[in-house]
């Protein structure tokens, strides 16, 4: 008697279920489209004032991120490191993202001359031209 | 009847989805939030592959110098920031394909240099150069 209630509430509820199969196709497929997009990005989080540029465009695949303040401090994944340090973080993070590209956040009063030490360190690593970060201008 | 017994035999061989579900839908908001997370833009600046040797001919190329107080200089004198543009795209009339450099000398700010990248870019420059500083 328990069984046969049982069936009977079941397929009364059949009516209302809906068959989620579909949708769950769907967001697999969203699912691993955006594990695979996903590129985790380190901020650098140093407190800079961006330049202005008419010119600005967008990074491509700038993932790795360092930023230069206005006292020459260089910034990499929230913490202040030395510019002989820099290489070794930035080979890791190129073993970790192969595709990813440099980009510089360099203060307006950023000193050229550390972010030159900067990019000389880095340069044996970029594959394509470094990403000053700048404001869009207007 | 018959369709009854067949309800409850799939009944029992059906698994419940729900937590798996809130996983999924857990992961898919969190790597949706991640992927869009960051933007960053900003100018190409492109470091020549070594300065053992420079360009060897420098009459077909533009240079700009920022000097350490960040003054900027052109074809032997000192010009405005709001002149380069005008200056570059002057002289990049008479040859397009010209290669841009930009010099700097310890002292200059970043600013400087993006502003200098930045007015060379709008003038048509396809790529802006920036040499190592050299050692004084």
């Amino acid at each position: 008697m328990a069984a046969g209630s049982r069936a009977g509430t079941q397929s009364g509820g059949d009516d209302g279920v809906i068959d989620l199969t579909p949708m769950l196709d769907v967001v697999f497929i969203m699912l691993i489209f955006f594990i695979v997009t996903s590129s985790f990005v380190k901020e650098p989080g140093a407190e800079i004032t961006k330049p202005e540029a008419y010119t600005t465009d967008s990074c491509e695949r700038g993932t790795i991120i360092f930023a230069v303040t206005a006292v020459g401090d260089i910034f990499y994944d929230k913490k202040q490191i030395p510019v002989e340090r820099a290489y070794r973080l930035a080979e890791a993070a190129k073993k970790e993202a192969p595709k990813a590209n440099f980009v510089i956040q360099a203060d307006v009063d950023a000193p050229t001359s550390v972010l030159s030490q900067l990019l000389g360190v880095i340069k044996p690593l970029m594959d394509a031209p470094l990403c000053a970060s700048t404001e869009e201008a207007g | 009847m018959r369709k009854r017994n067949q309800d409850a035999e799939a009944d029992e061989a059906q698994i419940d989805l729900t937590p798996m579900l809130d996983v999924v839908f857990i992961m898919l908001i969190f790597f949706i939030v991640v992927a869009s997370f960051l933007k960053e833009a900003g100018i190409e600046v492109n470091r020549p592959e070594s300065n053992q040797n420079p360009p060897e001919s420098d009459a077909t190329s533009i240079v700009v110098t920022i000097t350490g107080d960040d003054q900027i200089w052109m074809e032997n004198r000192r010009i405005d920031i709001r002149a380069v543009r005008a200056n570059i795209a002057r002289l990049l009339a008479s040859d397009p394909e010209q290669s841009f450099t930009v010099k700097t000398e310890a002292g200059a700010t970043a600013g400087t240099l993006i502003e200098v990248g930045d007015a060379a870019r709008e003038a048509g420059v396809k790529q802006v150069n920036w040499p190592a500083e050299e050692k004084r």
